[in-house]
């Protein structure tokens, strides 16, 4: 009897210490991996701090651990671009602050990094070489190569070097982890970041084609992006790589005008293009769909608001007003009136092509479906054959090179110039201003040393077309330049 | 119920082997204790005087570099031949009576062995003879003049490529330099260690450091009492130096002076040449990285102490004599022309333009140091400490200019300009074309009259010195010249300026 009862609460005992541990255990669990802190106060301090530095919810399955990303560049050097660390991607980086702009740092548990739409969309340029750069939110990451970013996550990833121990010793010279947390990173953490960019390997598949042109620095294939990572379709033959737009001032686009927005129209209005660019980041469904409706107000409010930076650079007034009579009477049919915002037949303007065939009717149907079960209500992509791009409008199109939609012009004079004249290789991502052509420089041996090499006569990358106002006289092109520049 | 006292076989194989247990286990707990011990320690050598604590205390960075205190005593002996003379004084390390570490040289105990690194004295501090013949005097915080970096690093690096570093000719060594002291050989077990662990293991950092700084080959020779500064810091961050721009390649300078700190700090001064950071506490841990400290094993309580006894540490008052008269015709002469840019005077540094960047095009001296200092490494000098909370660099930014600063203890800072290309006060009043071309480094006799150091002596009882050539890359001696900066006074103004000086 006595015996039983003793078996009895020997039992009971071991249950209770389980439910002990696995009540502690769970709470250290969701401690280590769960709790969300929220940023500190600096970083959203101001809109402009909250739109460089604020997190939109991409950590959750998108981030890295803090630690992680913070050792890739020491380990894998050879993996880069070149020398800088992050800095040799072009990222737009001021000085002071821990991470880029673009850059979102926050706890879920543990720290975690992953990116903002500050990472493309922050301009940055220099007035001289001696002179440090100034950023501009809402402006095309001209800078950026986003490509080499995806290769290097994945290159680092396959690298057998890739493994705890020498991660963790890569740590330990900067950061003394507490003794869980180690244990954390050994075996959870970096076999589970490891695995995770492998797992998308096959999606990044196309990012390594050997056939494509790359992107170079400013550019993404936006919608190939979204048919392989948001649609998993199997890769095909097309590419679109196009330069990183500024996002400034969305109001102007009024979709019952009849107004698209993306390049090639691709999307009815602001807000959806906000939510899909912002669920590329997220990589997966929203975690709080109420906090990320949440942010998606926000950045359209801030995006509508945001108005284009001044030309920093001196503007001879007089010849800029003779040259708004010449944008009056060459330009201002689609870049001022009423077609501006809507879609120009691709055979009228005569671009290069490949954009619109890296998106279709179809891949526009499945998004839509994928969004709309995602629980998210947006008017959403147009779902019909692209067919042309749309005639931009120019606010803030000094800051807006290289032109034409692939980014395939360095400057406006060039832009004048008939096809035959504009340069057929030039060198794209570097900060120093042209002011004289408005423009990046291009050409010079530092614009040779940081910028990538584009070459007209690659896939996708034409510059024929939007042959307008080549034949005005050298003094007409030079005073409607010069107006170029008030916008 | 009485306890049965008879044991069955089983009960008393149970309490036996319970009895072994817990003797083993008492053991174990025992021994460990003792390993703990002997191994788990950290206690660098404690000194209760600020001077003594700048000279030798440990700032941590034993941790990661730390060679035990008797393979560094080995290795001049060991590798004689590697060395430019006889000992490590012959690589510019001071020694002052009767020690067998240098100034600048930390001892700790840590890991169970007493391993040594090196703290700020081993760049700051140096020594002045008043002749050939003179002892010399040691001062601490003065720019090292006779410290050769690179020759220190060569011969460190030629013992780790040497066939001769193995564990039994290390070991060796130690065991005669021991003898000759009278001492016994070394315990066992740290001969233990050292053998199949410690010697390999020192031999492959070694090497890896020789790798990562194998880009400062393509530099012209730093020379005694030079640096470069920032392509180190590179290194540490692992940039591909083949990938550098050929521009940022060469960035050295003279070490500076690091008294007076804390006026810098009060008059929110640009520090570094380049005036790339205005927080001294920021300059100080970078700085200290430079000797090899890293965020997690920095030993806080020593930094900070080494810190706030700079912070009112006067400069060393010139030891020779001052021509009181002619001192004082100098006075006006500098009020009139360096006042603006270097403060009042050696102890009151206000001024319009002191600790401010001057534009690089305006100072006109060699632009290469201020290019080896670009952007992209003041961006990434903000993962600095991160995860230390306020600790974490924020304050570096890149700069266009070098930026002025006060002249206190001016007379024991020689050369002149951030890259010494200008041995003596008087040449630097000279323009640039009349200042030499080409002079010796790291010979501590002082030369009264033009006030620097004796600049023209090779070579001086078998131990050379070093010639710098003003025509290499970043060894440009212009710059700073013109009526603005005094070197169209007269002869007569000049004298009078520099004795002035003397007495900053």
């Amino acid at each position: 009897m006595a015996d039983r009862q003793k078996k009895n609460s020997w039992w009971k005992m071991c249950l209770l210490l389980l439910v002990v541990f696995a009540a502690v255990g769970g709470a250290i669990g969701w401690y280590k991996f769960f709790r969300e802190e929220p940023q500190p106060e600096w970083v959203t301090a101001t809109p402009d701090m909250r739109f460089k530095y604020g997190s939109i919810g991409a950590e959750h399955d998108a981030g890295i651990p803090y630690w992680i990303f913070f050792v890739l560049p020491r380990m894998f050097p050879e993996k880069l671009p070149g020398p800088g660390g992050y800095a040799s991607l072009g990222v737009a980086w001021e000085q002071g602050q821990e991470l880029p702009i673009g850059f979102t740092k926050k706890v879920i548990g543990f720290p975690r990094v992953a990116n903002n739409c500050a990472s493309c969309h922050t301009a940055s340029y220099r007035k001289s070489p001696d002179e440090n750069p100034v950023f501009v939110p809402a402006g095309p990451n001209h800078t950026l190569n986003l490509q080499a970013f995806f290769r290097f996550v994945v290159d680092c990833a396959r690298d057998p070097r890739f493994n705890a121990d020498e991660i963790m010793s890569e740590i330990a010279l900067v950061y003394e982890l507490p003794f869980l947390d180690r244990l954390i990173y050994r075996y959870v953490l970096i076999p589970i970041t490891k695995k995770r960019l492998l797992e998308r390997e096959a999606q990044f598949k196309w990012v390594y084609h050997k056939d494509f042109p790359l992107w170079g620095r400013g550019r993404d294939d936006a919608m190939n992006l979204t048919k392989y990572f948001l649609l998993n379709w199997p890769m095909d033959d097309t590419i679109g790589p196009t330069d990183m737009p500024s996002v400034w001032n969305l109001k102007k686009y009024r979709p019952e005008k009849g107004m698209l927005m993306n390049l090639a129209g691709d999307s009815h209005d602001a807000r959806s293009v906000i939510i899909d660019s912002a669920l590329g980041l997220l990589s997966a469904a929203p975690h709080d769909h109420e906090d990320f409706m949440g942010q998606i107000d926000w950045l359209v409010k801030y995006l509508s608001e945001i108005q284009a930076p001044k030309y920093p650079f001196p503007i001879k007034q007089d010849q800029a007003k003779s040259g708004k009579e010449i944008f009056d009477s060459h330009c201002a049919r689609c870049h001022a009136s009423e077609r501006t915002g809507t879609r120009v037949p691709v055979e009228e303007v005569g671009t290069d092509s490949e954009r619109l065939k890296s998106w279709s009717k179809q891949a526009a149907i499945e998004s839509n479906k994928v969004v709309r079960n995602f629980g998210i209500e947006r008017r959403g992509l147009v779902e019909n054959e692209p067919s042309g791009y749309i005639a931009a409008f120019l606010d803030g199109i000094w800051l807006r090179a290289p032109y034409l939609h692939n980014g395939s012009v360095p400057t406006l004079r060039d832009l004048l110039n008939p096809v035959a004249e504009r340069p057929k290789v030039f060198y794209r991502g570097y900060d120093v201003y042209d002011s004289v052509n408005v423009g990046f420089v291009s050409q010079d041996p530092e614009a040779q040393r940081i910028g990538t090499k584009y070459d007209v006569s690659e896939r996708a990358s034409g510059n024929q077309g939007h042959e307008y106002g080549v034949n005005l006289s050298a003094a007409e092109k030079e005073a409607l330049i010069e107006y170029l520049k008030t916008l | 119920m009485a306890q049965s006292k008879v044991m069955s076989p089983a009960q008393r194989i149970l309490s036996r082997i319970g009895w072994i247990t817990v003797a083993i286990l008492v053991v174990a707990f025992l021994g460990g204790a003792w390993l703990i011990g002997r191994f788990g320690s950290d206690t660098p050598v404690r000194y209760t005087d600020d001077l003594e604590h700048f000279k030798y205390g440990s700032f941590g960075s034993e941790h990661e570099f730390g060679v035990p205190y008797w393979i560094w005593r080995a290795l001049p002996e060991l590798f004689a031949d590697k060395l430019p003379g006889k000992g490590w004084e012959s690589v510019g390390f001071v020694f002052e009576k009767g020690k067998n570490l240098p100034v600048g040289m930390s001892q700790r105990r840590y890991l169970g062995f007493d391993v040594v690194w090196l703290n700020c004295a081993f760049c700051h501090a140096g020594t002045v003879r008043e002749t050939a013949r003179s002892e010399p005097k040691v001062y601490t915080a003065m720019p090292a003049n006779t410290f050769d970096f690179r020759a220190f690093m060569r011969f460190l690096f030629a013992t780790g490529e040497d066939r001769r570093f193995t564990p039994r000719n290390v070991l060796r060594q130690i065991k005669v330099i021991r003898q000759r002291e009278g001492l016994d050989d070394l315990p066992l077990i740290d001969r233990l260690v050292l053998r199949f662990y410690g010697i390999y293991y020192m031999r492959e950092r070694i090497l890896t450091l020789r790798d990562r700084l194998d880009f400062l080959k393509e530099q012209p020779e730093w020379g005694p009492g030079r640096v470069d500064t920032f392509n180190p810091l590179k290194a540490y961050f692992n940039f591909p130096p083949d990938k550098l721009a050929k521009e940022e390649r060469i960035g050295t300078t003279d070490f500076p002076s690091i008294w007076n700190q804390g006026q810098r700090e009060t008059l929110k001064m640009n520090l570094h040449w380049d005036g790339n950071n205005v927080s001294l506490e920021e300059r100080n841990r970078s700085a200290a990285m430079g000797t090899g400290i890293t965020p997690p094993t920095g030993d806080r309580p020593s930094l900070k102490r080494v810190a706030d006894w700079l912070r009112n540490l006067a400069a060393p008052p010139y030891p020779f004599s001052i021509n009181k008269e002619l001192a004082a015709e100098g006075a006006p002469i500098y009020k009139q022309y360096c006042a603006e840019c270097h403060g009042a005077d050696g102890k009151d540094f206000r001024g319009e333009q002191v600790g401010k960047v001057v534009p690089i095009a305006e100072i006109g001296t060699d632009r290469r140091r201020l290019d080896s200092y670009t952007y992209d490494v003041a961006v990434n000098q903000n993962l600095i400490f991160a995860g230390y909370g306020q600790e974490r660099f924020s304050h570096f930014r890149k700069t266009f200019g070098y930026a002025n600063s006060p002249l206190d203890g001016v007379w024991l800072r020689a050369p002149y300009l951030h890259n010494g290309s200008v041995p003596s006060l008087r040449d630097l009043l000279e323009p640039g074309d009349k200042r030499p071309k080409t002079f010796y480094r790291g010979y501590d006799v002082y030369d009264q009259k033009k006030v620097g150091f004796v600049s023209d002596v090779g070579e001086e009882n078998g131990r050379e010195y070093f010639r710098y050539n003003t025509d290499e890359p970043g060894n440009s001696n212009q710059g700073h010249e013109g009526k603005r900066y005094g070197t169209e006074l007269s002869a007569a103004e000049k004298d009078a300026l520099i004795e002035y000086l003397k007495a900053f």
